[in-house]
């Protein structure tokens, strides 16, 4: 199984993690993209919405599972064909919900670029910004990385 | 997938109306959002849909400058499975039927 390991820095990144931990707790009741189902009927629409927040949710526990006791004694933090796809999901709906929440006030071609300067924004939005581009960046480096294990798998 | 469960047990008094509903062709449309990255759309639909890599990024394009992608086209059963795992992987989908059929 292809397995990596990616060292982060502890200063850096602690931080972020209780603002993520406050962005899945705000997603423990509710979608994080926007649903267009009024197609269905109610009956369906529901068990539909269920099956989507019960999925959200164990992908979010998945993923913060990765920040245990071993990631705050060395910084790592491993992915596999086992936790990726779990771990993408995750990340887009923390992004999802942060941008929501977090990052509302921002345009969306700021959004989109990634390239806000963090040093015009409030103290709150910047740290929201940070985890914004974290979790962007644990995206990327699994899509390099992991993806043939996620379409094969 | 649980729907099926959620389906049979529509009530008979609506059952040959949404029967009605249910014919025809229906197509899978994804809207653009700034929050996906570009790499994630195109291993999304190369994972769900099972496009090729141009055609993933010929879509993914086609959001991004258009604001949708029509990305499937059938019939309501299979459309509705593919909006669900697109949704499950946090794209914004649309079930829309075909008015051309």
């Amino acid at each position: 199984m292809k397995r990596i390991e990616v060292k982060l820095s502890l200063p850096v990144v602690a931080p972020l993690l209780d603002l993520i931990k406050a962005a899945v707790g705000d997603l423990g009741g509710r979608l994080a993209a926007p649903q267009h189902l009024q197609d269905l009927d109610e009956e369906l629409r529901t068990a539909w919405q269920a099956d989507l927040l019960g999925g959200q949710n164990d992908d979010c526990r998945r993923f913060l599972a990765l920040f245990d006791r071993e990631f705050f004694a060395s910084g790592t933090v491993g992915f596999d064909e086992a936790n990726a796809e779990s771990v993408l999901r995750a990340c887009a709906a923390i992004r999802l919900r942060l941008r929501e929440r977090e990052l509302k006030n921002l345009p969306d071609e700021v959004i989109e670029g990634a390239g806000a300067d963090v040093t015009q924004l409030g103290a709150a939005a910047a740290k929201a910004f940070m985890c914004y581009v974290f979790l962007a960046t644990l995206q990327e480096l699994i899509i390099q990385h992991l993806d043939s294990a996620i379409l094969d798998g | 997938m649980t729907m099926a469960s959620a389906r049979t047990g529509v009530a008979p008094a609506s059952r040959t109306e949404t029967e009605l509903a249910l014919e025809g062709l229906w197509r899978v449309v994804v809207l653009n959002d700034p929050v996906n990255l570009m790499s994630y759309v195109v291993l999304v639909f190369r994972k769900v849909l099972g496009f090729d890599e141009p055609t993933a990024r010929r879509h993914m394009l086609e959001v991004h400058e258009q604001g949708r992608s029509v990305v499937w086209i059938g019939v309501r059963e299979k459309a509705e499975a593919y909006v669900f795992t697109l949704q499950q992987w946090h794209l914004t989908v649309r079930l829309e039927p075909d008015e051309k059929n």
